[in-house]
């Protein structure tokens, strides 16, 4: 999560513009159409029995980034995924890997980018049943024709990367579900692609499973910097994730944006209603809350707490103080926060003349605790839409 | 809009027609209305009207002389087919004198070796023991060359099945070709096979060996194409993802994943050539079938049994060993015996079986069972043939059957105006199944008519509603008790293990003994053969309803003979429909074979054409048999095509 704004200016991975996929009888006349285009996916059906899995989807993927595409199910965000490597082909638009045009690939070509450039991961792991662990995380090296110590020697690198070491001659039907998906991890690790690609690996496995498998990824990221993009259907994995979601409903892009501009500035009643029960404090990040420091005093003394900690972090430190904690830089004074803003920031009020999220009287009564002061001034200040 | 038309001609229709059974039997009677007072006012006659039929066998022996006279010197049979026969002939004999080369005890213990290496060391000694139990019984060279027989054909099966499977399965348009023929093939009685290889390649070991092949391909054609389409979707992508060519993907996952399918396939293959290698006696087999059928031509029961206990065992062995190696698929690779060490193991049995000299099983280890047997047949036929007192004896029940159920049945088919037998047939079709399988049955109905048939054919027909009837009443009933009672299903299981994997032509073994020869013994053996399948198939139906169904039945208070009638029954609809199906495709196959032991009709007509050289009415018969199983089929076909054989 800290890489995104060092690389941002880098040519994009992937580069997505206008794609569309839509499944059924004559789907090219779709994406053409402005009529048809514009019509719900009722209507495109009950008009023309065609579905548009995705429509008009733009994106870029930048280098060292996780992208998280959410959104429920069929929201088409498994189709959106399949179409970058065209597992499935899309309709129309454009894909590039590192510029390189992907739908012009022939045959050949999209192999080798299939091979050696992208990897996924699947929900239920397509692994060889046949096939022991070792000779399952090897397969994508026999394809490319690695000679059989070679590949076995790297699998076994990756095995007990993943922290498989010593199940390297089980089958798959011998481990339990979080192993397989590992051995799936592992199985698209060991080619070193430049981008790892997950469809919903995560949702078929049990909760406490689940989350030792996103901490995996994370310290995976957090190691080697690969670019990934990783398709979920579950709030709180792509917020723990992604560098940048891209949140999907019928096929298209609601919103994309950091996970604080999604918790924090929802673009529109869907995602509102999708983070509306979010922990606000352990997305948003100080720099929501902080205020430019009153006076060198207040700039030069109290705890100091970095400017991608969390609110959450950031309440701890102010009341272990008991007093406004400075947001340092490498050692520069951005701002303090004190428990005034950040209070304002776990109820989802504004502060600090910013909208954080429509009027206080649009929120659900769950959100905003009881007898919580709203200052009218600040509140009206802030009731543009985002 | 449709949904529109539908709602109004609903509520316009009366009530009746509102079902859609009654709509169809509407529409089958305005078109006998019009067709039927044709069809009397032109052919009037119970019986087919000869003016329909079309005498097929003077052209069909014109055809079997052309092809007798020029054998020799056309060059389609010196080119191709004479070719074809040589290989046959020439691979058959060189495993036959391989497997006499390596003696008895060489054959023993590979086989034991590679049952233990394929199955566990429970499945070696029964295999081991079951090859010696041939030796004893003195028919160590007639199963070497019903064996010898079985690898060449089984080989050409495995191979041509798994092309055509691999076919079907990589290509839709294969696969809408092939699939109809094979579930066909799969339909026909044994015998229907047997005259146009004979027509080809005369009688003798080709002719047994081709149609054995064409008998046993389709199943392994059949489960190859369903392995290969149903690998798992994901496993495949994901195959794809990383880069796969159509070649390595094929190679590296989807083989590899039908493994499953492809060793049923072989199982079933096996069985099924097994089947059909011993039925195959008729046209030259030789081996264990040829002893069965010699013996039963002159009503020696000890001899059948002796020839028939080795091919029973052969059955089991090779189901049990091809089934465990299918079964071991999923479970965890446990250390094996290694494949060298049955070679060397068979190698070494076999090298101190030739040193000592001892590669013939020795005469004086033969146990005969002839005599014995024959004295108990003597006995039976004696005190329990007939004149028991009370029950009176089985030739007793045999005439009583044969003069109460089968001539009434016959005669009265036969009485029947032809073109009301057509009409019945149509209904049956139409409602079990769709207006197509109605005209494919009726077509072929009339088709045997045509071909001049017609009195035999209903005379097997008599034979087989017989021999479905009580199938299915026992059937059911048992099947019934089976699923309501674990105990029942224990003590049944073994039995309907070993029953379903015998060979048709034995059941007529057994039948012979108890009833002499006719009819009556022909649909015993086929009750006897088609009963396993329709017991396993309903009780695997009812024990398979829906366990929540049935709880909210008993939650409701419901007694058991309600749970029954009421839920279960209905809810296992399907697998009853099934299993009279499969019931009346079992029962057809061995009322044929029935032919051999007094059966009549249009088997007798087979093996008639093939004994005396008669290969016009023979040709005619088998295409009457090819015709009603059709149209047997059809007419118990429930719409839903079942995705492979029950049995």
């Amino acid at each position: 999560m800290s890489t995104t704004a060092d690389t941002a200016d880098h040519t994009p991975v992937f580069s997505v513009d206008g794609l569309w996929k839509v499944f059924g009888p004559k789907a090219d006349r779709i994406p053409g159409d402005p009529e048809l285009a514009a019509l719900g996916p009722a209507e495109l059906r009950a008009r023309t029995g065609c579905t548009a899995a995705v429509r008009d989807v733009g994106f870029d993927v930048r280098k060292g980034e996780v992208f998280v595409v959410m959104g429920l199910s069929g929201s088409g965000k498994s189709t959106l995924v399949r179409c970058l490597t065209r597992l499935i082909e899309p309709t129309a638009g454009t894909i590039a890997i590192d510029g390189e045009d992907v739908r012009a690939m022939d045959k050949a070509r999209l192999r080798a980018l299939r091979r050696h450039r992208a990897a996924m991961v699947f929900q239920h792991f397509g692994l060889l049943p046949h096939r022991t662990v070792l000779d399952n995380v090897a397969y994508g090296l026999q394809i490319q024709g690695v000679g059989k110590n070679e590949r076995r020697e790297r699998a076994a690198e990756v095995v007990a990367k993943v922290g498989l070491a010593g199940l390297e001659q089980r089958r798959p039907a011998q481990l339990s579900g979080g192993q397989r998906q590992r051995v799936g991890l592992a199985r698209a690790l060991v080619v070193d692609p430049e981008v790892l690609l997950f469809d919903e690996p995560f949702s078929a496995l049990d909760p406490l499973i689940r989350r030792d498998m996103q901490e995996e990824v994370v310290r995976l990221h957090r190691e080697e910097g690969r670019t990934m993009v990783f398709i979920t259907h579950d709030l709180g994995e792509a917020l723990k994730l992604g560098d940048r979601i891209a949140l999907m409903r019928d096929g298209r892009v609601v919103q994309l944006g950091t996970p604080e501009e999604i918790v924090g500035s929802p673009a529109d009643d869907y995602v509102r209603a999708f983070v509306r029960d979010v922990p606000r404090e352990q997305v948003m990040t100080v720099r929501t809350a902080m205020r430019p420091a009153a006076s060198a005093e207040e700039a030069g003394s109290g705890p100091a707490v970095r400017p991608d900690a969390t609110v959450s972090e950031a309440i701890e430190a102010v009341a272990r103080a008991g007093g406004p904690a400075r947001v340092l830089d490498g050692g520069r004074c951005l701002g303090v926060v004190d428990s005034e803003a950040l209070l304002d920031v776990v109820a989802g009020v504004t502060a600090g003349g910013r909208a954080a999220g429509g009027a206080p009287g649009s929120k659900s009564p769950g959100e905003a605790p009881a007898g919580l002061r709203v200052p009218a001034a600040l509140a009206t200040t802030g009731e543009e839409p985002v | 809009m449709a949904a529109i038309t539908a709602t109004a001609r609903k509520a316009s229709a009366p009530g009746v027609l509102t079902r859609p059974a009654a709509r169809k039997l509407l529409a089958l009677a305005l078109v006998a209305a019009i067709l039927v007072p044709l069809a009397t006012a032109r052919w009037a006659s119970g019986s087919w009207p000869e003016a329909l039929t079309v005498d097929a066998s003077g052209p069909l022996a014109g055809a079997s002389d052309w092809i007798i006279d020029n054998r020799d010197s056309h060059p389609l049979f010196l080119y191709f087919f004479g070719h074809v026969s040589n290989l046959v002939v020439v691979t058959v004999r060189a495993v036959y004198l391989a497997l006499l080369a390596v003696g008895w005890a060489g054959v023993t213990a590979l086989a034991g070796l590679v049952a233990w290496r394929v199955a566990g060391i429970r499945l070696a000694l029964g295999t081991a023991v079951a090859f010696l139990a041939c030796g004893l019984l003195g028919m160590w060279v007639p199963t070497m060359q019903t064996l010898a027989l079985m690898v060449v054909a089984v080989t050409a099966s495995v191979v041509v099945g798994a092309l055509l499977g691999l076919a079907a399965g990589l290509s839709d348009r294969m696969d809408r070709v092939l699939r109809p023929v094979l579930d066909t093939m799969q339909v026909l009685p044994a015998f229907a096979y047997l005259l146009p290889v004979v027509l080809i390649f005369g009688i003798g070991v080709p002719a047994a060996v081709l149609a054995t092949v064409v008998y046993a391909a389709p199943p392994m054609a059949r489960l190859t194409a369903l392995g290969l389409r149903g690998a798992d979707k994901e496993v495949l992508e994901a195959v794809e993802s990383l880069g796969t060519t159509a070649r390595q993907r094929l190679l590296t996952a989807r083989i590899p994943l039908a493994r499953r399918e492809l060793l049923l396939g072989l199982n079933q293959t096996i069985m099924m050539a097994l089947s059909m290698a011993v039925i195959a006696s008729v046209i030259g087999a030789g081996g264990l079938g040829d002893r069965v059928y010699q013996a039963l031509a002159s009503v020696d029961v000890g001899a059948a049994l002796a020839a028939g206990i080795p091919i029973v065992l052969l059955a089991v062995v090779l189901d049990r060993v091809t089934g465990a190696a299918g079964a071991n698929l999923g479970q965890a690779p446990r250390p094996r015996t290694h494949w060298l060490y049955v070679v060397v193991g068979a190698a070494v049995v076999a090298a101190a079986g030739r040193l000592t000299a001892r590669l013939e099983w020795p005469d004086g280890w033969v146990v005969s069972l002839v005599e014995p047997v024959n004295r108990a047949v003597g006995w039976m036929t004696d005190h329990l043939y007939s004149g028991v007192p009370v029950i009176g004896g089985t030739a007793d029940w045999a005439a009583r059957f044969t003069t109460w159920v089968l001539d009434p049945i016959r005669d009265g088919l036969q009485w029947l105006p032809w073109w009301s037998v057509l009409l019945v047939v149509a209904t049956l079709a139409w409602l079990i199944g769709t207006w197509r399988t109605a005209l494919t049955a009726v077509l072929a109905m009339a088709a045997i008519g045509v071909l001049g048939v017609w009195n035999p054919s209903l005379d097997t027909l008599s034979q087989v509603l017989a021999a479905v009837a009580v199938t299915l009443v026992v059937g059911f009933a048992t099947g019934i008790a089976a699923a309501r009672s674990d105990r029942v299903d224990r003590l049944l299981r073994p039995v309907l293990d070993v029953f379903q994997t015998m060979p048709q032509f034995v059941y007529l073994i057994p039948v012979v003994a108890l009833f002499g020869v006719g009819r009556a013994p022909a649909v015993a053996a086929a009750v006897v053969y088609a009963l396993p399948a329709v017991v396993r198939i309903t009780a695997q139906g009812l024990r398979q309803v829906d366990p929540a169904a049935l709880e909210s039945a008993r939650s409701l208070g419901a007694t058991s003979a309600q749970q029954l009638r009421q839920v279960q029954l209905p809810l296992a609809r399907p697998a009853l429909l099934l299993a009279v199906n499969q019931g009346v495709v079992l029962v057809l196959a061995v009322v044929i074979i029935g032919g051999m032991v007094g059966g009549g009709a249009l088997g007798y007509d087979v093996v008639f054409g093939l004994a005396q050289g008669d290969l016009a009415t023979g040709l005619v018969a088998g295409a009457a048999i090819v015709c009603l199983g059709l149209m047997l089929d059809r007419v118990t076909q429930p719409t839903e095509r079942r995705a492979k054989k029950g049995a």
